[in-house]
């Protein structure tokens, strides 16, 4: 607790509940090698400096169109990558540079529910293998004990005890995102990052799946990082919003917030592209469509990421990288457009602190 | 999945719930059966392998057995029986059922016992070049490190010229081993690791390359995110699924061991000339092969049927271990 309150990050502090996972400018480069010699030319910033908290209990959602480096974001946090630079903390323990061996012990604490369910489970292991395999590696628990915690872990992902011997391909694909949902859940882990869990499904499966995962998060308070690039189902189950254009997050705002009024111009043009399901308001929205294409990551722009595709681009935008900083309570953006005039702004800035300050204690009270 | 005629769903259900996961042995040995040349294979091979090694212990004649004298004329170049059919007046003998050879040697104690050297052979060496194979490449697919050296090596030993190699390390190391192991175990032992050692690269290549896509695979990485160190994940992840080209070089490897040790028994490196192997019956026997088919036909039919078997076992294996391929 004193930890968090120490950090600088104002978003820390965003209610009574104290972060699980804090993330400091996560940067995850993968080089590029060229020429004969394969010497190191550059680096395809797949996650360029991010931060971000995620509150015990909550969920996440962290969204953007794909290529946006949200999987890697994802895969660096559980530190299935060595990452380039950057902190993470785990319940205040710092993971960020520790080696996978290290890393070991602390794996039970945080899991991963991946996109495609028939890639992640190995087509040569039984159900019962595959779920029981993250305790043969954390447990010392006799064959009859596993078998049971199998069983268990089965009926709570509602799969039929009498699948235990059978093998991932004849399962449809919910039910094998129940496998693997069930795997990630065999350790009791207290962060699950769920990367694009319902992406490879059937619409019809999708719900299911997503309720599943939040009736778990209610039972079991686990606390999610959902990736995905369904704003709609995002929409239900997170509660704050993160959006990632290029490697970094442009807004990370409370999801009612955000889904009201988004204030990134990016996030403004993905929104727009949410089905409207009332065709009235369908007609009358303004779809905003944004020209060209994504810059690559190996070569950003100078300035601001999206300064090349934004509808509302300034001459600073392409001289000056915006930082995340707070406009509103519990809202941060990476735009010249909010923290712009920055000079003048600058009176007013700790005038916004201070109200945030003082409505945090008002809570707290 | 062969319940007795299902009585009602409910008594059905809390007797399947607390069924422990089969075997899945179980499951390859059922699969296994229903693959019917595979099956065959096996008997085939089982067979052959009895007839080796127990056949000698109830046949008559000695292998190495050479008659003097009078005798020799007499038992020399003796045709199998089965020629008295189209030619009454053929050298046949009931005693000697696949007749004799050029110095009354009688050849089906040749052949059991030229098949005993020649399976061992081929089986060692097959399970010694694969074993290395594998080893190799899965670390080359595995650990991206060790992928260059390894993978430079295998080109190495891919570009020596095999013969004038194995001609150079039989001189060499001929007398030490026969000193060690006694004349037979010492080329037994020479012949297996040369064998083995010049004919892993394949093997090596095809399962680097299969890792290669494997270790790029979702499960893998959700193996690591589970903290399964890198050591399970090849042995549980990694290695039953390259087991389908593993098998497929194994059951061409047995074949090519037994071909690479008659080639060098032919040459004069391998075994002794008085010691059978089904490799150097057929090439003893060749530059008479007009005056007497027989010696090349049988040594050279044990060969393909041993191969051929193998082959299909293998066959029947690779499905059997798959479980996709299992339910059907």
């Amino acid at each position: 607790m004193l930890d968090t309150a120490a950090s600088p990050a104002p978003e820390a502090s965003a209610g009574a509940a104290r972060p699980l996972v804090e993330v400091r400018g996560l940067k995850m480069y993968f080089p590029i090698h060229t020429g004969l010699l394969r010497r190191h030319t550059g680096d395809v910033k797949a996650v360029d400096d991010v931060s971000f908290d995620i509150l015990e209990g909550e969920t996440l959602g962290l969204v953007g169109e794909s290529g946006c480096g949200k999987s890697t974001c994802g895969r660096a946090v559980l530190r299935l990558y060595d990452i380039t630079a950057g902190s993470i903390r785990l319940e205040g323990r710092e993971i960020g540079q520790l080696s996978q061996e290290a890393l070991r012990p602390l794996r039970p604490r945080m899991q991963m529910v991946f996109q495609d369910p028939q890639a992640s489970l190995n087509p040569r292991m039984t159900v019962a293998s595959i779920i029981g395999e993250p305790l043969v590696e954390h447990t010392s628990m006799s064959r009859a004990e596993r078998l049971e915690r199998i069983w268990e872990l089965m009926d709570a992902v509602g799969l039929n005890r009498d699948f235990a011997n059978r093998y991932p391909h004849e399962f449809s694909g919910g039910q094998r995102q129940r496998i693997g949902i069930a795997r990630a859940l065999a350790l009791n882990p207290k962060f699950i990052v769920c990367d694009e869990p319902i992406a490879a499904l059937d619409v019809s499966i999708q719900a299911q799946v997503v309720n599943l995962l939040e009736d778990l998060q209610e039972q079991l308070g686990l606390t999610y990082l959902f990736i995905s690039h369904d704003l709609s189902m995002v929409r239900h189950i997170a509660d704050r919003v993160a959006v990632m254009y290029l490697g970094r997050i442009v807004e990370l705002a409370p999801r009612d917030d955000l889904y009201a009024e988004p204030l990134h111009p990016y996030a403004k043009a993905l929104l727009s592209a949410v089905p409207e399901p009332d065709p009235k308001i369908a007609r009358a929205a303004r779809r905003i469509i944004l020209k060209g294409d994504v810059p690559s990551p190996a070569n950003p722009p100078k300035g601001c990421n999206f300064s090349t595709r934004c509808p509302r681009v300034m001459e600073i935008c392409r001289r000056i990288d915006p930082a995340l900083t707070e406009v509103a309570p519990g809202r941060q953006v990476a735009c010249h457009l909010y923290t712009d005039a920055s000079e003048s702004a600058e009176e007013t800035a700790p005038e916004r602190g201070e109200s945030n300050d003082t409505r945090q204690q008002g809570e707290e009270e | 999945m062969t319940e007795p005629a299902a009585p009602s769903a409910e008594t059905l259900a809390p007797e399947l719930a607390t069924r422990p996961p089969r075997s899945q042995w179980r499951d390859v040995w059922d699969q296994f059966k229903k693959h019917r040349g595979a099956l065959v294979g096996a008997v085939i091979f089982v067979s052959i392998f009895a007839a080796v090694f127990v056949g000698p212990l109830f046949y008559p004649h000695d292998a190495q057995y050479v008659p003097t004298g009078r005798d020799f004329i007499r038992l020399r170049d003796m045709r199998p029986v089965y020629v008295l059919l189209w030619d009454p007046g053929a050298k046949a003998d009931w005693s000697h059922p696949l007749g004799t050879d050029n110095i009354g040697r009688d050849a089906l104690a040749r052949m059991m016992m030229g098949g005993q050297v020649s399976l061992t052979v081929g089986l060692a060496a097959m399970a010694l070049s694969l074993l290395l194979g594998t080893f190799i490449g899965v670390l080359a697919g595995y650990f991206r490190r060790l992928d260059g050296p390894l993978m430079r090596l295998t080109d190495l030993f891919l570009a020596l010229p095999l013969l004038p190699l194995l001609l150079v390390a039989v001189l060499l190391f001929r007398e030490p081993l026969k000193a060690a192991f006694g004349v037979e175990g010492g080329i037994f032992v020479l012949i297996v690791t040369l064998v083995g050692i010049t004919s892993w690269m394949q093997t090596a290549r095809i399962v680097r390359g299969d890792v290669l896509a494997l270790k790029e695979r979702e499960f893998v990485l959700a193996a690591r995110s589970i903290g399964t160190p890198s050591r399970r994940i090849v042995l549980r992840h990694i290695l039953p699924n390259v087991l389908s080209p593993i098998m497929v070089s194994a059951t061409l490897g047995i074949a090519t061991a037994i071909i690479t040790e008659s080639a060098l028994s032919f040459l004069g490196f391998g075994f002794p000339p008085d010691f059978p192997t089904w490799g150097r019956l057929l090439n003893d026997s060749v530059d008479r092969m007009t005056l007497y088919p027989e010696r090349v036909l049988w040594p050279g039919l044990a060969i393909s049927i041993t191969v051929l078997a193998v082959n299909y076992i293998g066959d029947g294996l690779r499905d059997a271990l798959d479980p996709r391929i299992r339910g059907r």
